[in-house]
């Protein structure tokens, strides 16, 4: 945030008060004062008052102070006007509200975390993100992770203030909100960064939010973004992700773009494509025609690695019973789930089926 | 008051998952429960539903004796500890701890009161100044507890809390929680994979696998008493010995068990009090799983005079000393089993030895159902 702005605000200020009004900055410094002489001077212990202040406006050393608005815990910036009466509090009420709208004007201009918003989101020409990134001295070729954070059941708006804390490091991490359940981190990660550490973080920041909000989350990852230019395929990779997840992997909370394995390659395919392989796969009878304990069977027999001795156990049935209804179903649909061509047709199929169905709702085909 | 009970719990995802199964289960007031089982068994899921986190599909939930199937998981009284910890890094330990109830607007001088009450319980009143990266593993470890502390929870959730740490740490941390229970005297409902941990902390064990409850008893019961193979090589370690194969006979009246293999084998009568019982009898002349504890195979002089009818030879694949005991890699024709013998053992790799076995402490197990046939 430049001085310049807040100092520009003061010496308006100035003319319609004698008082000495001025800004201090996170760490207890003077950046702006309506007297120069004042300006370079270190308040720490103002600072920490104010950190720990509840109040709206806290009085301390012959001077009142006012937190300016931010998303951390702790102040950023807060302006301080000589005095400890209500002329005082007045003072720097109305001085905060004036700094407020001309932050926020700035920031809107001039913020990394907007710049970075408008990178995700594509509101900005590829040829404009150069010449902002020099603007605000922002490092271009660094490795960047893009986690997609959305809030599902319920939302909480203080899920930004945890993560805005979590993630406090403001040159290196953005924490931004794109829409009412979604929140973007946008964090740098050191080169060489695997699937490993990413699930790491996902599962830090699930895990927080969990216990701080109690609120559940869905988080998408992308691939890491090795260029500025490359965040805004990152976040739409983890965009995929999610979506993708919600077909295939429901019970998963957090789903890597790079892992999404077979349900990428299926959720691409034309609807159209879907049909015509479900209608080739089951010409005999429809897959609809196999109940929820036969799939729950077939299910399981995958999981188990197409294992009859293992599935039967885990069923709580016997062998004998298993291979009964294997034959039937082998009778239904004609493919033979023992055999492993068979299995893997059938396990696509059944993933299809479920993309259609995530589409347009159960589709009978066959 | 701060019971949980759960009635035919089920959890069913949209692609057909079934994660938890026909769970039910009586958490009392004041008690360390500890769910048990591999990764994937169930158990967070479980703790996750209690949470309100994770709808519940079938069955019924009560906290304090209230159904909560519907209540939201801020209403229910519930904190929450979990292996990914993260503390707000620019924070002192004090807001760390305070953050949450200034998120929910508590007024200063309560948050002050009850952080101040929770560092004292947790002994990190001298922390509080510090930040994050001034403190070790164990102090963060606290100052996570803290967070939920400070909540005044009728029950804890403690999902996986020490899986981070390392192997010391782990060990100083489980006695620690032990000795905080006792102190804060409420419900800790705690998951884990590490049947050490579920051994040394709970007053009671879960074992669950593949989102099935399989047993609820005392660590020791447990362990005595394994309804099935997989409570019976999950719960100790080393883990039981199973001997497949094995086969069940009769003669004179009693009941003899033969196991190794064709070239290679033993057989012993069973005491009458495992012999006799009606299932056991039940599977004369068929083949069975017999379970025999490390700890309850011996080569030493004593043993091998106390007990020369359960003699039998097998030969080391591998000696471990480990100072207070040895264990030994053997092999009983092509079946392998782990002795935990005394640190004097003279066997060396290679060796063929004599060992032999507390016969009345072995289990028996059907091998394709896998339940405990001598319960």
């Amino acid at each position: 945030m430049s001085s310049r702005m807040f100092q520009s605000v003061i010496m308006q200020m100035k003319e319609a008060s004698n008082r000495l009004i001025g800004v201090i900055d996170g760490e207890g410094n003077v950046i702006a004062a309506s007297e120069p002489s004042g300006l370079g001077d270190r308040w720490e212990d103002a600072a920490h008052r104010l950190n720990s202040a509840n109040e709206m406006v806290t009085v301390t050393g012959g001077k009142t102070f006012k937190a300016l608005t931010n998303w951390s815990a702790r102040f950023d910036y807060a302006v301080f006007v000589d005095g400890e009466d209500d002329l005082a509090k007045s003072l720097c009420i109305m001085a905060c509200v004036a700094l407020n709208g001309a932050k926020t004007n700035y920031e809107e201009k001039h913020d990394r975390a907007t710049f970075v918003k408008n990178i995700i989101t594509d509101n900005i020409l590829p040829g404009d993100i150069y010449i902002h990134a020099k603007e605000l001295h922002f490092v271009t070729d660094v490795p960047r992770a893009v986690f997609l954070i959305r809030q599902v059941d319920k939302v909480d708006v203080a899920a930004m203030d945890v993560l805005q804390n979590m993630f406090a490091e403001k040159q290196q991490d953005f924490v931004i909100s794109v829409n009412e359940t979604d929140i973007v981190l946008v964090r740098q990660v050191q080169p060489g960064s695997d699937g490993k550490e990413l699930q790491s973080v996902a599962k830090a920041i699930e895990e927080t939010l969990k216990s701080e909000l109690f609120i559940k989350t869905v988080i998408g990852i992308g691939t890491v973004a090795n260029h500025i230019r490359e965040l805004a395929d990152s976040y739409k990779e983890a965009q995929t992700a999610i979506e993708v997840g919600k077909v295939f992997d429901t019970e998963k909370s957090v789903i890597n773009y790079e892992n999404l394995g077979l349900g990428r390659l299926i959720y691409q395919l034309p609807t159209t494509l879907c049909e015509i392989f479900l209608s080739e796969v089951f010409k005999k009878n429809s897959i609809d025609s196999l109940d929820q304990e036969t799939l729950y069977t077939i299910n399981k027999f995958f999981e188990n690695n197409l294992n009859v001795s293992e599935t039967s156990r885990k069923l709580f049935v016997h062998r004998n019973t298993l291979v009964y209804r294997l034959e039937k179903i082998k009778k239904i649909t004609g493919l033979d789930l023992r055999e492993f061509d068979h299995a893997i047709i059938f396990k696509v199929a059944l993933m299809v089926k479920k993309y259609l169905d995530s589409r347009e709702g159960p589709v009978r085909l066959g | 008051m701060s019971s949980v009970t759960m009635k035919h719990i089920y959890k069913k995802y949209a692609g057909g998952v079934i994660a938890v199964t026909d769970f039910n289960l009586d958490v009392e007031d004041k008690e360390f429960i500890i769910l048990v089982g591999p990764s994937g068994c169930g158990k967070s899921t479980t703790l996750r539903m209690i949470a309100g986190l994770e709808e519940i599909s079938e069955g019924e939930l009560y906290i304090d004796g209230k159904l909560c199937n519907d209540v939201p998981p801020k209403e229910r009284d519930i904190a929450m500890v979990f292996q990914n910890y993260a503390l707000y890094p620019h924070m002192t330990v004090y807001e760390n701890m305070s953050f949450g109830l200034k998120l929910r607007k508590t007024p200063k001088d309560e948050i002050k009161r009850r952080v101040e009450e929770a560092a004292q319980i947790l002994e990190i009143e001298h922390l509080l100044d510090r930040k994050p990266a001034a403190l070790s593993g164990g102090q963060r470890q606290r100052v996570a507890l803290g967070r939920a502390i400070v909540r005044n929870p009728k029950v804890f959730l403690l999902d996986e809390p020490l899986s981070n740490l390392d192997a010391k740490l782990r060990t100083q941390m489980r006695s620690e929680l032990t000795k905080l229970h006792k102190r804060l005297d409420t419900t800790f409902i705690y998951v884990t994979h590490d049947q050490t941990e579920a051994m040394t902390m709970g007053s009671r064990i879960v074992v669950m696998k593949d989102g099935i409850m399989q047993q609820v008893s005392t660590p020791q019961d447990l362990y005595q008493n394994p309804v099935n193979l997989f409570v019976a090589t999950f719960i100790g370690s080393p883990s039981m010995n199973k001997l497949e194969g094995s086969k069940l006979t009769e003669k004179d009246g009693h009941t003899y068990i033969t196991f190794g293999n064709e070239n290679e084998n033993a057989t012993v009568q069973l005491p009458d009090e495992i012999g006799r019982k009606p299932a056991v009898l039940e599977h004369i002349g068929k083949e069975v799983v017999l379970g025999i504890r490390p700890e309850h195979i011996h080569d030493e002089d004593i043993y091998l005079k106390n007990y020369p009818e359960y003699k039998f030879t097998a030969t080391v694949d591998n000696v471990e000393p480990l100072g207070a005991q040895t264990n030994l890699f053997l092999l009983i024709g092509d079946q392998q089993a782990t002795a935990v013998v005394d640190p004097t053992t003279t066997a060396k790799m290679g060796d063929r030895i004599e060992v032999t076995f507390e016969a009345d402490r072995v289990h028996l197990f059907d091998p394709e159902t896998e339940k405990c046939i001598d319960l």
